[in-house]
């Protein structure tokens, strides 16, 4: 892999505008990268998903070089139906377009200068690939006092003219204070054996909320990876939802760090997997200051050798006082080919602070299946409704309610 | 319209009904009496299909054979069980389940399922008459409803369905002497020539407000006495002990 990385990123930058200094220093990230390679089964954060066996077995090796200099033509069909919308769309990887149409266009900054910093190197190797690779970093502000009227929705779209193995994106964001945005992120894959590695920072200033709802519910073959950090200073409110279920392979890792007073952070989810699919979320909670709140639901339902991991950590340091900390897991196994593996963690050095977590599995009920056919259900329809009724129960946690709405379509909850 | 012959029926070995027989006509009202552990519920979950059980005999239901049924198609067929305890069913809301099972079944029978408004119009009718709190209708199927209001529940779903057979297996306990009249009332006012009732109990309370055509008492499996709505009465009086 080492030749074909550093022959890539050669092929990727030797024309580029990046400024010498920035040259180099993606050059480190790339080095960094080959020495660690992509994280294994050793690391504790990737006992339960070996991305380095699956990418292997899935893709086998993998290219880095994305000719993105042609543009590609956006099929009006990946749009989300019924839904005002400002729109990001990437196809391949490359930004296709940028359309705030529902703004005030002097509310909302965008740059895409690359600013490279060092700061989420630690975390693990493929931030590392997505720093060297990354093409251009999106920058998106809002401005202080500005509610985005609309919800932006970021496509990813991929399709069989793909050029690399490997797409990395990269977006930040910031929240000025007391602003607000309701994001979308959709993925949607045509292109087969991919490894799509896409990164979100979030800066929360205070009082300023995001909705954060990150689906991915279209059958593919591609392995992905998101990493997504949301900063909270003070009143902050940051709510995520993952749907998690179309994808070949998926690990989403989101990271929170409530740094300001009456911060709060809410990660709800379902994996929903059939077809040896492979899905993680792993979370960490971070209660840096006191008076902070946190809540995690996460429910699944597997069928078909499927496998879903849940690790879910909350941390709360010793200035962490009155944290409100809460996490729970619930998984539906519909037969005994499939598996679910759940990591809760608490790691607590304060002493005045109310924390949980909890994590349940098993089999539908029989007797619930019963009591619905004596009422006329057959077998088929009965245990629909069951796990229906199990996934509404988060689903419900949405705050948005257009968004609910949407997302209750898409996962086959509308009643 | 129901003739149990000689029904027998093991659970991992253990006999639980031993040549059980029984006969429901159209319009009739049965009360099956035991005490615990004679197999009052085994009877009704075997009715309804529940699996699980070794059983041999025969049980006719208008004629079809009962065990090559499945559970809904006897629901279909117009068979109904009133549960000793009615599961909750969680992220269910009660309105959509009713409407789900109501149009299952029309749609088995080849009738035109109902739309919402014609369903709204029905259910908010019968939830009036048994004194239903409308306000549950739109909550999660039994969650957090007391005994009472499961109970009533049951009912409510009863009358909904408008079966031919209705099984109550121990649909009065747990109720409180209004629930009970509420209960008793609403299966009064089921009562047709041709649908029928197998109620299934302990105590003869219930049959001071549902009157029976005939009381069975039920003994290790088997009915050991079969007569009017006066044995319920004996049986008070008496106490099982004095059949065995």
């Amino acid at each position: 892999m080492e030749e074909q990385l550093k022959n890539d990123f050669e092929k990727s930058f030797k024309n580029s505008n990046f400024s010498s200094k920035s040259i180099s220093l993606k050059k480190e990230f790339l080095n960094k990268f080959i020495k660690d390679g992509l994280p294994n089964k050793s690391l504790e954060n990737w006992k339960f998903s070996d991305i380095n066996q699956i990418i292997k077995k899935e893709i086998g090796d993998l290219s880095f070089y994305n000719d993105i200099s042609t543009p590609n033509k956006i099929d009006s069909a990946i749009y989300l139906n019924g839904l005002e919308q400002n729109s990001i769309v990437f196809i391949n990887g490359r930004a296709e377009k940028i359309d705030f149409q529902f703004e005030e266009k002097n509310k909302i900054e965008i740059l895409d200068d690359f600013e490279l910093n060092n700061n989420y190197s630690e975390i693990n190797s493929l931030i590392d690939l997505n720093s060297a690779f990354v093409e251009k970093s999106f920058k998106i502000l809002i401005k202080e006092n500005y509610s985005l009227k609309k919800p932006l929705v970021i496509y990813h779209y991929t399709n069989k003219k793909i050029k690399s193995k490997n797409i990395n994106l990269r977006l930040n964001f910031i929240l000025e204070k007391n602003s607000s945005l309701k994001l979308i992120d959709v993925l949607n894959d045509i292109s087969e054996k991919n490894f799509i590695n896409t990164f979100y920072s979030f800066k929360l200033n205070q009082d300023a909320i995001l909705k954060n709802y990150k689906i991915d519910n279209k059958n593919n073959n591609n392995i992905k990876y998101s990493f997504t950090n949301i900063e909270h200073e003070k009143n902050s409110l940051s709510e995520t939802f993952i749907v998690s279920s179309g994808s070949n392979f998926n690990k989403n890792e989101i990271n929170c760090n409530l740094n300001g007073k009456y911060a709060s952070a809410f990660i709800n989810g379902i994996f929903s997997l059939n077809k040896k699919k492979h899905h993680e979320i792993r979370t960490s909670v971070n209660h840096l200051t006191e008076l902070t709140k946190s809540y995690q639901l996460i429910k699944s339902v597997l069928e078909n050798e499927a496998r879903a991991v849940y690790q879910g950590k909350i941390y709360v340091n010793s200035e962490a006082q009155k944290t409100d900390g809460y996490q729970l897991s619930k998984a539906v196994l519909l037969d005994e080919t499939t598996e679910f593996n759940a990591k809760p963690e608490l790691e607590i050095y304060a002493d005045d602070v109310k924390c949980s977590h909890g994590s349940a599995s098993g089999s539908l009920n029989e007797n619930s299946i019963f009591y619905l056919m004596s009422r006329g259900l057959n077998y088929k329809e009965a245990k629909e409704l069951l796990i229906k009724g199990f996934l509404l129960d988060v689903v419900e946690k949405i705050t948005d309610s257009e968004i609910k709405n949407l997302i209750k379509n898409i996962v086959g909850l509308k009643e | 319209m129901l003739k149990i012959n000689n029904l027998k029926a093991k659970v991992e070995e253990k006999s639980i009904l031993n040549g059980f027989t029984l006969n429901i006509n159209p319009g009739e009202v049965h009360a099956i009496m035991g005490p615990n552990g004679s197999g009052k519920s085994t009877l009704s979950n075997i009715l309804s299909g529940k699996k699980g059980y070794d059983v041999s005999g025969e049980i006719l239901f208008e004629n079809s054979d009962l065990f090559s049924l499945e559970t809904e198609e006897r629901a279909h067929k117009g068979i109904f069980l009133a549960f000793q305890y009615p599961l909750e069913i969680p992220g269910v809301n009660t309105s959509v389940f009713l409407k789900t099972s109501l149009n299952a079944i029309r749609k088995a029978r080849g009738e035109k399922e109902l739309d919402a408004l014609e369903f709204l119009k029905l259910v908010k009718q019968k939830s009036k008459d048994l004194k239903f709190d409308e306000e549950k209708l739109n909550r999660q199927l039994n969650v957090g409803f007391s005994g009472g209001e499961k109970k009533k529940n049951e009912i409510l779903q009863m009358s909904i369905l408008n079966p031919k057979l209705s099984i109550l297996d121990e649909t009065d306990s747990g109720l409180d002497i209004d629930a009970l009249k509420i209960v008793a009332n609403g299966v009064n006012s089921l009562r047709r020539k041709n649908n029928a009732f197998l109620i299934i109990t302990h105590y003869q309370r219930l049959l001071d407000y549902i009157k029976p055509d005939h009381v069975h008492v039920l003994m290790n499996g088997k009915i050991i006495k079969s007569g009017g709505p006066e044995l319920a009465l004996e049986l008070e009086k008496k106490g099982y002990e004095s059949f065995s």
